[in-house]
């Protein structure tokens, strides 16, 4: 007879507790029927936003008393899969907290687009579900599917503009090519599971021969893998293309959340897997660093649209992540995580201006709707300036202290040549980025304002998003980090990132 | 107590507080339907910069000269586990700095009251940001804060240049700030690389520059980096030529100038004189706080570079200048060939050299500002700056050209005045390290006088030609007391500058040592030990 397994339900509760959100969500779409008027349906959507939000805030909730609880526990003990231990908790509350500030910018946003359908917040919470499940992944097994349960709903979500042949060419882009990176992750973990015969990452470790061939391509393709859900060079054509074409918020969404899950996962498997092979795969990982900087920055330097120029954006801001990567050391992967945590709010809040000036279907993602803002929109002109001056990693800014952070875990990491001279590279690719952040801002406050774009109601929504990043990004970048007597207390970014990384070892 | 005991803080961020009042001010107007007047915002505005400027008296009056440490110390941790602390605190350098910005903002938002027309109230708020920005870069202890302040006064400068300037002010802003970022980006790389040696030598983190009082912890400038070595990026050379390359051009030094002119040319009167007055000494002041005493090697290694770079900026800036038609672009231009005599100054590292540059600092500041606003006075009646379009101003303007002339004989450095003090010493100690660039800079003085004297009688003397110039309007009271505000310390410094250099000794004789004491321990170990043992075994024998 086989014993029934013993299985730790509170280890998978905020999995559990996202994933039954979706289904509650779904139904709730049905039970509340379909509607006819544009004005019902819109309340319609704003209960189902409210309860994902609701589901999400507690998905926060779990993961920040599973966080300060401090205990690893695993779901099964027998067959190690998925753990909720502070790393976990920490990566679930970053990517709940995505989605809920990204759920607050699409309700309104949807009905301005015409595309009311109760799907995308079904969708929404899927995607999220499988990033919990990535984030909190030890086993090549549960992490493959993490990135499915991610991605698809994603691909879905990309095209949810479905009369929009830019929306449509987005979605196929993005699931072509997600397909392709997906099917090379499996074969790398196959051929991982192949040269050790493990599928878990500390088996993995336990048994992996660095001068296997086998292992070492394996681990390389699983890179590869990962590498595309980041968009990091070379991996990254299918970015711009789909932030382009997927509708704002959803882009707002992936942009940050897919990022932040993948990223931690990556620093879970670096962590476990890249110790034995500290050779070829971490020169490869610098070359893919310095190359992400570079294209990423050059690129977005010369993009024509807002939307596209992110999405560079998001490609260079990859290769300064990769930076804490490559340094390999606890505090580069702290770097990593604080770094996610103010691109979080940094990027959503720039897509959240995008967001607010979105009119009749058109999202506000031309250089020229800008043009002469600041004398229209005061506000949100200012707001679009403190979050491109965060993004180019201006002082000040949240965006500072995380560049800050990598470059010095990149310089403290092993001191050696090759990591200082990626540093500068950094710091030159970083200059770069300075040109084309400033082209809004130089646009908003110094041209004359052209066609009169955009609507001029900001919604609730939309208005306490934009909040919340401003707030965030300016206290992240000056108090991150206080003692228990301050004013701030309750926010200690540097402990988070650190309690975190400790929590792998 | 508490005033006095953050009297730093509560200079520095006095004008960015009440920068915000106002702010917060003119949206509860708007909230009860009425909005807070331009006007209000220019007298608010003024009021914050003549209070800061009052209090900041309390740090001359305050100030020990006879101590070498820094006073009027702050330290509160920040980002302790980096080893950041809120640290500030001022020496003789750093207070004639603080005091000139302090001093330069109210007069600069007096002469430009009228000059502003649109958004006025951004532009105050930006001049207040700046100030405060200002003031911290040059209390600041930390290399982080230093850092951070550093970056920030680009923001308002990028703005006040970019939507107040002239035609070509988009291209001229974003030239200046990428120009800027290029130099400090590297720079923060070097600053994290001392911050590691100084961890390997010493197992702290910490980016302040010496240890504050009652601290057991070194500093950085504790730190042994070694001239020379394998590890070529962790030696002295490298590290100070990420730091001189900021501080380069943020001076700027010659071959990194080119944003200077369109800077200077695009932005609004007032940006031109605070640009002039206030930002460019950061670079300088940055050599001498923080490039000289870290990497005092490099600093003697590199000095004749940067004396031939200076020279260069000396002679380059005095030949443009001497054929620009515009007065302008000509004081711009007279600006890169002063600071060329302040770098002089700062590398010939002796006491008369590095004590003439912080004073020529000042004076550049006050004589160089007055400039860019009595450009702007005309400007405002005439609307251009082309030399040719004046003459005879004289006759119309006769108070207008007397102040424009005494302050063209300060910016030559005619004795009794200001700029006769500072460049005297530059050249002494130039002279002193080496006698052919002294010489050499000594033409420069000439080429000074040249090119401003014949500027100045081409715009103020002669016949009154052209019509339009008949009608001009002489200074108003304004005026009157902005450029009177500006002579007098011009006088003052040019006839007793006893009270600015003795505040001066004291820093500079310690930058000095402490340059000393790190320098080539083994050419001192090889020197002083051995003359020390000969001389006590001398009496045994």
């Amino acid at each position: 007879m086989i014993p029934a397994p013993t299985l730790d339900l509170g280890a998978a509760l905020p999995l559990l507790l996202v994933s039954g959100g979706a289904f509650l969500v779904l139904a709730l779409d049905l039970f509340l029927g379909s509607r006819a008027s544009e004005a019902d349906r819109y309340r319609k959507n704003a209960v189902l936003s409210l309860a994902a939000c609701g589901v999400l805030a507690a998905v926060i909730w779990s993961a920040a008393n599973s966080f300060s609880a401090g205990a690893t526990r695993e779901f099964s003990p027998d067959h190690p899969m998925f753990q909720l231990d502070r790393l976990a908790s920490f990566g679930i509350a970053l990517v709940s907290l995505g989605t809920l500030l990204s759920v607050l910018l699409s309700t309104y946003y949807l009905k301005e687009i015409g595309v009311q359908h109760g799907e995308y917040y079904a969708l929404t919470l899927i995607a999220t579900s499988g990033m919990v499940l990535l984030v909190g992944s030890v086993d090549l097994v549960s992490a493959f599917l993490g990135i499915e349960l991610m991605s698809i709903p994603i691909y879905v979500l990309a095209g949810f503009d479905r009369r929009k042949l830019r929306s449509n060419e987005s979605a196929l882009k993005y699931f072509l090519a997600g397909s392709f990176a997906s099917a090379i992750l499996l074969y790398g973990m196959a051929l991982l599971y192949g040269a050790t015969g493990q599928t878990s990452y500390a088996g993995i470790a336990a048994s992996f021969d660095g001068s296997d061939p086998i292992g070492v391509i394996g681990l390389a393709l699983v890179l590869v893998g990962f590498t595309f859900k980041i968009s990091a060079v070379p991996f990254h054509q299918w970015t711009p293309d789909v932030y382009e074409g997927a509708p704002a918020s959803v882009t707002a969404y992936m942009s940050v959340t897919v990022k932040a899950a993948a990223f931690v996962a990556l620093v879970r498997l670096a962590d476990a897997t890249f110790g034995q092979l500290a050779g070829p795969l971490t020169d490869v990982l610098w070359v893919l660093s310095a190359a992400t900087m570079i294209v990423g920055n050059l690129m977005a330097v010369i993009q024509d649209n807002v939307k596209r120029m992110l999405a560079y954006s998001s490609v260079a801001h990859a290769g300064y992540l990769l930076l804490g990567i490559v340094a390999g050391t606890a505090v580069g992967y702290q770097a990593v995580l604080f770094y996610l945590l103010a691109y979080l709010f940094l990027n959503l809040g720039a897509f959240g201006v995008i967001v607010a000036l979105t009119h009749r279907g058109h999202d506000a993602d031309r250089f020229e709707e800008y043009a002469g803002l600041a004398k229209r929109r005061p506000a949100l002109a200012a707001l679009m300036t403190l979050f491109m001056l965060g993004l180019a990693g201006i002082p000040g800014t949240a965006g500072f202290v995380a560049k800050y952070s990598v470059f010095m875990a990149a310089v403290q990491s092993d001191a050696s040549e090759r990591m200082v001279t990626l540093v500068v590279i950094a710091a030159l690719t970083s200059v770069i980025s300075v040109f084309y952040y400033l082209r809004l801002p130089r646009l908003m406050y110094m041209a004359e304002p052209g066609e009169a774009a955009g609507r001029l109601r900001l919604a609730t929504g939309e208005w306490a998003v934009l909040a919340v990043c401003a707030i965030a990004v300016i206290v992240l970048g000056v108090l991150p980090n206080n003692g228990p007597e301050d004013l701030l207390s309750f926010v200690r970014a540097f402990d988070w990132t650190r309690e975190s990384i400790a929590a792998l070892h | 107590m508490m005033f006095d005991a953050n009297l730093l803080s509560v200079v520095s961020f006095l004008p960015l507080g009440a920068a915000l009042a106002l702010v917060a001010l003119d949206q509860v107007a708007k909230r009860v339907g009425s909005e807070l007047a331009a006007s209000a915002w220019k007298v608010g505005a003024l009021a914050a910069s003549l209070v800061t400027f009052l209090v900041s008296l309390k740090l001359w009056t305050g100030y020990d000269p006879t101590r070498a440490e820094y006073q009027f110390v702050e330290h509160t941790p920040w980002l302790a586990e980096w080893g950041v602390n809120y640290y500030v605190g001022i020496d003789g350098i750093s207070l004639l700095l603080v005091l000139l910005t302090t001093f330069l903002q109210p007069i600069v938002l007096l002469a430009s009251w009228h000059d502003i027309k649109q958004n006025v109230k951004s532009f105050l708020f930006f001049m207040l940001a700046l100030e405060t920005g200002m003031i911290a870069t040059f209390a600041a202890l930390n290399l982080f804060q230093f850092y951070l302040f550093w970056e920030l006064m680009l923001i308002p400068m990028y703005f006040i240049i970019g939507i107040w300037g002239g035609p070509r002010r988009v291209y001229a802003a974003i030239k200046f700030f990428l120009f800027t970022m290029v130099g400090s980006l590297l720079m923060l790389v070097a600053m994290l690389v001392v911050y590691r040696l100084h961890f390997e030598q010493t197992g702290t983190f910490t980016l302040d520059l010496v240890a504050p009082p009652g601290g057991a912890l070194p500093g950085l400038l504790d730190t042994n980096i070694l001239p020379s070595g394998d590890v070529w990026w962790k030696t002295q050379p490298w590290l100070f030529a990420a730091f001189a390359l900021a501080f380069g051009i943020k001076v700027p030094v010659f071959p990194f100038h080119t944003w200077l002119p369109d800077a200077h040319v695009e932005a609004p009167t007032a940006g031109s004189a605070i640009l002039a007055g206030v930002l460019l000494k950061m670079g300088t002041y940055g050599f001498v706080r923080f490039a000289l005493p870290l990497f005092p090697d490099a600093a003697h290694q590199f000095a004749p570079l940067v004396f031939g770079l200076g020279l260069a900026g000396i002679l380059y800036g005095a030949l443009v200048a001497m054929v620009q038609s515009d007065i302008k672009k000509l004081v711009a231009y007279s600006s890169i060939a002063h600071l060329g005599f302040v770098i002089l100054g700062t590398f010939a590292l002796n006491d008369e050299g590095l004590k003439g540059a912080v004073l020529q600092m000042v004076n550049h500041g006050l004589s160089t500002g007055a400039l860019f606003l009595l450009v702007g006075m005309l400007y405002e009646r005439r609307h251009t700056r082309e030399i040719s379009a004046f003459g005879g101003i004289a006759k119309p303007m006769p108070v207008y050209a007397a102040m424009f002339g005494i302050v063209t004989m300060s910016s030559i450095g005619l004795p009794m005045l200001n700029g006769f003090v500072g460049e005297y010493l530059i050249l002494l100690g130039t002279f002193h390290a080496s006698p052919w660039v002294g010489s050499a800079a000594t033409l420069g003085v000439v080429l000074a006088a040249v090119y401003m004297l014949w500027m100045y009688r081409r715009v103020v003397f002669g016949p009154v030609e052209i019509p339009e110039n008949r009608g001009l309007i002489d200074l108003d009271l304004r005026e009157k007391l902005v450029m009177l505000a500006l002579v007098i310390p011009i006088f003052w410094i040019g006839i007793y500058p006893q009270p600015l250099l003795m505040r001066l000794s004291a820093p500079v004789n310690e930058i000095l040592r402490v340059m000393e004491a790190k320098r080539a321990p083994a050419a001192a170990a090889s020197a002083l030990p051995i003359t020390l043992e000969a001389s006590l075994a001398e009496p045994a024998r």
